[in-house]
């Protein structure tokens, strides 16, 4: 199956970089959420959603606010893993989904992988969760043919991203700021030597994100060989501007980053 | 733990363990803990207390350190470490506003810039504390995410944390989140058990037979318990907030609501729902009022060395008027847990038995809120 694989020997093909989209699972609401990833897909290489949570500390405010709109509107584990399914029978995108640990870790790790697996799930990507305690995680996602996205930032060190490397699968997620998930105007120095360096220890494609919002930026990230971007806050900014009917906006908004 | 702060943690981890070998920092520390501190802090024999209770009842009196709980402890080794790392900045978190006063004093003492995180809630019934920490030179944030109590104030302090790590020491105010944190604020407070410990045997030539705390994150508590640990016959006990009672879901005891679970870098038991979001806590005492628990209290409650038992508002309140009356001593609404449920002990037990009280802070940051519910007659 390895849709994630696919996706990116494809657009490597193209001399493409990819293009992630983030958006929260439920925000603002099951229905509009389906409705807006009908749209994303269409402009989009992969697709990443969160699953809402309650106290996301990796996420700046804008984020934040999406997790409590889907939650206020009832959303919850068991929902997202539906929505999913949903979007699986319009569309064959490569979905990365964002859980924090204590979800994975209340449903029961290996539930929570299989779910993912059954729901057409093809990487989880656990943000508060070091790569020291991961084997467990990694095992289940094994178990279930499920890619293990792993955060590397600029505080990691060598010996960390070694231990990383031992774990992770789909590719690499490279957080692009020393900071929370938000809208940032430019991409660190640091970010692109970082690229650099992860290129030369890994085969995984390298995916940066956390900050990315403008067309500019996506240009740098581009020159710098990265393999994939990924864009959250400010797209949701627009789901949260325009909450009945933000299709269009979206559209809009993706249009400008190229 | 996000990765970010992850590399940040384990050098922390090395800087604590350099700076307890380094001889001209402890010497600074033993200072500060005398003199700034104020310690030993009094054994108190509650005279009157005892005789109505048919108990013998001590208090060890942590309301009597500089800024009025025992988080200085705490606070001032945390600040001298941030320092001797190099650091400029200390960032806390604060619920009732106790670890926020205790940095900010540290922090102006040493010469570090201070920012502290407070629930907009919390910033309501503990505007004393809020004021405090202004005049102390700190930088008082109100966090109005989530349930805007102490477990948002952690989640903010954590995001500014991962946002300026090379510059700012996180000064973690409980035995809570990642390692090294709950070892290290434990050290830090341990000394209170280590001193009651020293002036009950010269008190009573004995040990006692019950220790009392109450439980929020846990560090009063596992402060006064940790030095007793070895001695088997001294049985204790942490006091959680009841809240309104256990049955209408609005407390923060995570023994008798919790499941195991994952937040803030540490398992522990938390007060969560079936698909395992976080949920609001209630207490009257803004310093108990988080759905986690430190999670060497879980440890130590599996290996069945300490017991755990919630006390309700209500009791609390109680359990403050009968302090401030039988002896002359306001305790914080947190500490008036531990009042509380050493009252209902008591009356369980045989009389005579010797139980010590932790009380860990005064009640004068309560006055206001205590007003409003209108315990204060006449």
């Amino acid at each position: 199956m390895d849709r994630i694989g696919k996706c990116f020997k494809e657009l490597r093909r193209q001399k493409k970089m990819a293009f992630m989209p983030f958006v929260v699972a439920g925000d603002p609401d099951y229905k509009t959420s389906l409705k807006i990833v009908r749209e994303l897909v269409k402009n989009a290489d992969f697709l990443e959603l969160g699953f809402p949570y309650s106290d996301p500390l990796a996420d700046g405010p804008v984020i934040q606010r999406a997790d409590m709109r889907a939650l206020a509107s009832g959303m919850n584990s068991d929902r997202v893993f539906r929505l999913i399914s949903k979007i699986r029978v319009f569309s064959d995108i490569p979905i990365t989904v964002l859980a924090y640990a204590n979800l994975v870790y209340r449903r029961g790790v290996d539930k929570f992988y299989r779910d993912a697996g059954r729901a057409g799930i093809d990487a989880v990507l656990v943000p508060d969760l070091p790569v020291e305690e991961s084997d467990k995680f990694v095992k289940a996602a094994k178990k279930y043919g499920i890619d293990s996205i792993f955060l590397v930032a600029q505080t990691t060190t060598k010996a960390r991203m070694k231990k990383i490397l031992k774990q992770a699968s789909g590719y690499l997620y490279l957080v692009s700021i020393l900071g929370v998930t938000g809208i940032r105007k430019d991409i660190a120095p640091e970010t692109l030597g970082l690229i650099r360096q992860l290129k030369k220890l890994s085969k995984l494609p390298v995916v940066v994100g956390f900050g990315v919002s403008n067309a500019r930026q996506i240009k740098i990230l581009r020159k710098a060989k990265a393999d994939g971007v990924i864009v959250g806050s400010a797209i949701v900014k627009v789901i949260e501007k325009y909450k009945r009917n933000p299709s269009r906006a979206i559209k809009e908004f993706i249009k400008g980053l190229n | 733990m996000p990765e970010t702060l992850m590399q940040p943690l384990t050098e922390l981890e090395r800087a604590y363990v350099k700076f307890k070998k380094d001889k001209k920092t402890q010497a600074e520390l033993k200072s500060l803990i005398k003199d700034f501190v104020g310690r030993p802090t009094p054994l108190y024999f509650a005279q009157k207390l005892s005789k109505k209770l048919g108990q013998i009842i001590y208090l060890k009196r942590e309301d009597l350190t500089h800024t009025g709980a025992h988080k200085i402890n705490n606070a001032a080794g945390q600040a001298l470490l941030a320092k001797f790392m190099g650091k400029r900045r200390v960032i806390a978190e604060t619920g009732a506003g106790q670890h926020g006063v205790a940095t900010a004093a540290a922090a102006a003492k040493l010469g570090l810039e201070c920012v502290v995180y407070m629930g907009k809630v919390d910033m309501g019934r503990q505007a004393p504390n809020v004021l405090r920490m202004k005049l102390l030179g700190a930088k008082v944030v109100p966090v109005a995410s989530g349930s805007q109590t102490l477990k948002d104030a952690i989640n903010e302090a954590l995001r500014d944390w991962i946002a300026n790590v090379s510059t700012t020491h996180y000064l973690l105010g409980s035995v809570l989140g990642p390692y090294p944190y709950p070892a290290m604020v434990r050290d830090f407070q341990k000394i209170i058990g280590q001193e009651a410990r020293k002036q009950i045997l010269q008190a009573e030539g004995r040990l006692p037979d019950y220790l009392v705390a109450c439980v929020g994150g846990g560090s009063n508590a596992l402060g006064l318990f940790h030095d007793f640990l070895p001695d088997k016959k001294v049985q204790m006990i942490g006091v959680e907030a009841g809240g309104l009672g256990i049955k209408s879901g609005k407390h923060a005891a995570r023994f008798f609501g919790g499941k195991l679970g994952v937040l803030h870098g540490t398992k522990s038991y938390v007060l969560q729902d079936k698909f395992g979001q976080i949920l609001t806590t209630h207490s009257i005492s803004a310093g108990l009022d988080y759905p986690s628990v430190g999670p060497e209290h879980s440890f130590l409650r599996q290996q069945k060395r300490i017991s755990y038992a919630y006390i309700t508002d209500r009791e609390a309140l109680a359990g403050l008027k009968l302090l401030s009356q039988q002896e002359g001593i306001i305790p914080a609404l947190e500490s008036a847990h531990a009042v509380a449920y050493a009252s209902k002990l008591a009356k369980k037990i045989f009389h005579g038995k010797l139980i010590i009280i932790n009380l860990s802070g005064r009640g004068d940051k309560d006055l206001e809120a205590i007003r409003d519910l209108g315990v204060i007659h006449g």
